[in-house]
């Protein structure tokens, strides 16, 4: 039926056939929603590698003074473990994947400005990956996923290759957000104005432009790590009229964007759910818009507050304390925003909204520890400790992540045109919040009373909350089996999902799941926003099954 | 089919469920303010009970945002779900903003915030300036190693490994560098972090207040004995116990050290060396064949390796090069070795070392 839609009716516009060989079909495609399934492939693989890793750390962790791994190996673990997160997981699943699968079909575009490119983006991935876990066989990066110099300096040829990889990632996450910033300036359906994009939208064009801007920074300065350390050019080492600073100055100016392009994504995934399933328009849709611009603007000014203890003059630590604490606001926006769609909707919990619900659980409680972090008298108790382990994994497991599960269980029917078991979806969730809390909360407690974060033994004064973090994460880590054989078994059996399951009006429901080669039969004319439910659909030239039909 | 939209208005459910939120609320803002921290954490300088103090203001006001955005979510979420018979598409609210609203949801926490910035300026020269030298105050070098602290005393000719003395009650300023990579001196009891950067002399100024013994952690990763660098103290001690300390260490200092002759190396005890090894060189050192390296080699087979004839200093392993390397440090291909003044060795303590190394294989 697909291939019906996408070859018999010749719309308007210049298209081109589908790619008939299995190679340009599957292997290096150029299709958007393919392009999406690679990333979700390859990301998914090094999320379960990566994942692998945090469990062998906590074996070490479990009791204090642990030889089960050697302190090298615990550090090769524990950076290669953040790096991949970063930049392997989470960044290319919000951006390349989501972004890729859900963008272009929100904003009723057929692919993204630059498809070729779009394919070059994917395909440095896969070699990121093999530099960084091959970095193992010569001596993987210890100094953690931030890699501060001039230890790093002295490491083994695996920092090196942790170099290459990061850069690589760097130039596919630049060309990726060049890219979807094309995309959605020029890509719009007619009709589409700024208003009335959908908020995954929103927060995808911030992201993009926070991955154009930003990235080069990074690029730089591992750029110049890996010249130093190949040919000995003193950028980062005193000892030869470096400055150790300089990196972490660079590299914080893209990490701290970094963050938001980690996030972003993740607050457009629940601003398009909670409306889904609340039956409702989203409360403040302008609010929760501008307040992504607003936070992707002010990233770019908060840098330094990863520096506090680094030796800056105070006249410099105030301005970046004031800018970390206004990101606060914005942020805390959305956050009262979408409770408040909650308020009087006719709400349905699915597993996405579970998702969703214990995200805003999660990510206020990052948050509120963010704040905590950013008040500089107090970071200097709190920095480097598990405190900012435990704050960090809150924003980024608790926030990302979960946003993550709550899109793949919101898309999947999408992306695959079958459901995802509720039941088991539901299991996965109380499995995964549980365990997450009982992993990350406790680490807040430990690291006040004095735990510094990075060390492979700890005094036994922590021994027995580091035996019950090690225990939740091994059930965090079993939770995930659940999502994998839910994947399998909806692949093989799952129920057909039909075009709109979750009878949603942002225009991915508007076309067949999975959505045929070249999406849009006819580009579709927008007459207003997406979420006013009761109301007629706001699209011309869209001939949608609008009848809301439960399939679970 | 739609069967209409429905406005909901804030009725007695919904301000019965705000007054809950409230007490929970409330309840949890006394436990912030009651809670002894300085029971689970010394607070031994006057600085650290202002940071606490600092955290306190930012849980209390933590606790009704997490309450109320929990609360209200679980409460809507409950309230609000489709019930049996109810049509799944039947529209919720229309309600798209409410300005007054959004607007105090802003207003409050920029208020917060604020309030919060400003308290935390406040505190940053506290600690942060270096005060002029008074008469009673001290200023200490400290000096971060892989993987030992070195403190600089005024007066003293050699640094102290390890150990801080401090006296109570008197401002001290704690200049910190490093002379190999980033460390991070951290005394959790004074709240009191600074990084050690090499090419930089950073200050951070406090008082302590309580006497007693803090352990001192390295809070950035300086490589593979980073773990490692913690059971080191901080003593708090009166004026008359710190002053006796630093004449005995003027003393000892004065006192040349016990010269490390041929008699003495040969007198030493194999079983003491072993338990010095296992408390001081683990660190670095593996008591197993060359190539098991942390930092520096293995050392199982040091004085009979075929694989390795000459040591890293490029002598023959004979007791008495061993000995020199233990008592002036080594510089080499795999990193630096401390001197026996920073490892604490006493020439005793090498010739057991190097009698206990001798009885490896």
């Amino acid at each position: 039926m697909q291939a019906a839609v996408g070859t018999a009716h010749v719309p308007h516009g210049h298209i081109h056939p589908p790619p008939d060989t299995f190679i340009k079909k599957y292997i290096f495609s150029q299709d958007h929603k393919v392009i999406a399934v690679q990333y979700f492939i390859t990301s998914g693989l090094f999320f379960v590698l990566a994942g692998l890793l945090a469990e062998m750390m906590r074996a070490q962790l479990a009791s204090a003074n642990n030889t089960l791994l050697s302190p090298t190996t615990y550090n090769e673990a524990y950076s290669v473990h953040g790096s991949a997160m970063v930049w392997l997981v989470i960044i290319p699943i919000l951006t390349g994947a989501f972004g890729n699968l859900i963008m272009p079909l929100q904003i009723g575009a057929r692919d993204v400005a630059f498809p070729w490119l779009n394919m070059f983006s994917f395909w440095l991935l896969p070699p990121a990956g093999i530099l960084l876990f091959g970095s193992f066989i010569w001596g993987a990066p210890e100094a953690g996923w931030t890699e501060y110099p001039p230890i790093s300096l002295e490491q083994s040829f695996g920092t090196s290759m942790w170099c290459m990889a990061i850069f690589l990632i760097g130039v596919s996450s630049t060309i990726t957000g060049l890219n979807f910033l094309v995309t959605i300036i020029k890509m719009r359906a007619p009709g589409m104005t700024w208003t009335r994009m959908p908020l995954f939208v929103w927060a995808t064009a911030v992201t993009a432009f926070l991955s154009f801007i930003a990235t080069a920074n990074l690029s730089a300065a591992l750029l110049g790590l890996l010249i130093e350390r190949t040919f000995g050019v003193p950028f980062y080492d005193p000892a030869k009229g470096g400055s150790p600073v300089l990196w972490q100055h660079i590299f914080w100016f893209y990490s701290h964007p970094a963050v938001y392009i980690m996030i972003l994504p993740a607050f457009g995934i629940v601003s398009e759910i909670l409306p889904t399933f609340c039956r409702r328009p989203i409360f403040g849709y302008k609010a929760i818009a501008y307040s992504s611009v607003a936070i992707g603007l002010v990233s770019f000014a908060v840098w330094a507050h990863h520096m506090f203890t680094s030796g800056l003059a105070p006249w410099v630590q105030l301005p970046f304390m004031i800018m970390t604490m206004i990101v606060g606001i914005p942020t805390g926006v959305k956050i009262f925003s979408w409770v408040a769609t909650l308020w009087g909707g006719n709400i349905r919990l699915t597993t996405p909204m579970y998702f969703v619900l214990g995200f805003l659980s999660t990510f206020t409680f990052g948050g509120i520890t963010g704040i905590m972090l950013a008040s500089v008298p107090a970071d200097v108790h709190e920095h480097a400790t598990y405190f900012v382990v435990a704050h960090l994994h809150y924003v980024l497991f608790g926030g990302s992540v979960f946003g993550i599960f709550a899109g793949l269980y919101y898309w999947w029917p999408k992306m695959t045109g079958r459901m995802l078991d509720e039941t088991l979806g539901k299991i996965h969730f109380w499995l995964m919040f549980v365990s997450f809390n009982a992993t990350f909360l406790p680490m807040h407690w430990i690291g006040l009373e004095g735990m510094p974060r990075r060390v492979s033994t700890y005094d036994p004064q922590y021994q027995d909350t580091n035996l019950f973090i090690s225990i939740s994460a091994f059930v965090l880590g079993a939770s995930m089996l659940v999502f994998a054989y839910n994947a399998i078994k909806s692949t093989l059996s799952g129920r057909e999902a039909g075009q709109n399951p979750w009878g949603a009006r942002t225009l991915e429901w508007m076309i067949p799941s999975p959505p045929p080669y070249y999406n849009f039969e006819d580009i579709p004319v927008v007459l207003s926003g997406p979420y006013d439910y009761g109301k007629p659909l706001p699209y011309r030239e869209i001939k949608a099954d609008l009848d809301y039909k439960p399939i679970v | 089919m739609n069967t209409g939209q429905q406005e909901h208005k804030l009725d007695a459910g919904f301000w019965r469920a705000t007054i809950v939120m409230g007490v929970i609320s409330a309840l949890g803002m006394w436990g912030v303010v009651v809670f002894p921290i300085e029971r689970y954490l010394p607070e031994a300088a006057g600085i650290a009970v202002q940071i606490d103090w600092l955290f306190k203001f930012m849980a209390f006001f933590s606790v009704p945002i997490l309450v109320y955005v929990n609360g209200y979510m679980i409460y809507f979420a409950v309230r609000y779900r489709n019930r049996k018979g109810q049509p799944l598409d039947q529209p919720g609210s229309s309600i798209h903003d409410h300005k007054a609203l959004e607007f105090w949801w802003t207003a409050i926490p920029s208020v917060l915030m604020l309030v919060l910035g400003i308290l935390s300026y406040v505190l940053i020269p506290q600690y942060y300036t270096a005060r002029a030298a008074s008469a009673d105050s001290v200023t200490i070098e400290a000096i971060g190693h892989q993987f030992s602290w070195e403190f600089r005393y005024p007066g003293l000719r050699d640094p102290v490994p390890d150990e801080l003395h401090l006296p109570i009650n008197v401002p001290v300023t704690i200049d910190s560098t490093s002379t190999d990579v980033i460390h991070s001196f951290w005394v959790p009891a004074f709240r009191m972090k600074q990084d050690m950067i090499p090419g930089m002399v950073v200050p951070m100024t406090f008082t302590p207040t309580e006497i007693g013994k803090y352990e001192i952690v390295c809070t950035e990763f300086c490589g593979v004995g980073h773990s490692g660098m913690r059971d080191r103290f901080v003593y708090v001690q009166s004026r008359s116990d710190f002053d006796a300390w630093y004449a005995a260490e003027k003393t000892k200092q004065a006192h040349a050290p016990t010269q490390l002759t041929a008699a003495v190396l040969a007198s030493g005890d194999a079983g003491a060396g072993q338990q010095l090894f296992n408390a001081r060189c683990t660190t670095c050192h593996n008591a197993a064949p060359f190539d098991q390296r942390k930092v520096g080699p293995g050392l199982a087979n040091l004085f009979h390796d075929p694989a390795h004839p000459k040591l890293l200093s490029g002598k023959a392993p004979t007791p008495a090069d061993v000995a020199d390397i233990l008592e002036h440090g080594l510089s080499g291909s795999m990193g630096q070795m401390p001197n026996a003044q920073l490892n604490g060795l006493s020439a005793k303590d090498i010739a057991d070392l190097v009698a206990y190394l001798k009885t490896l294989k």
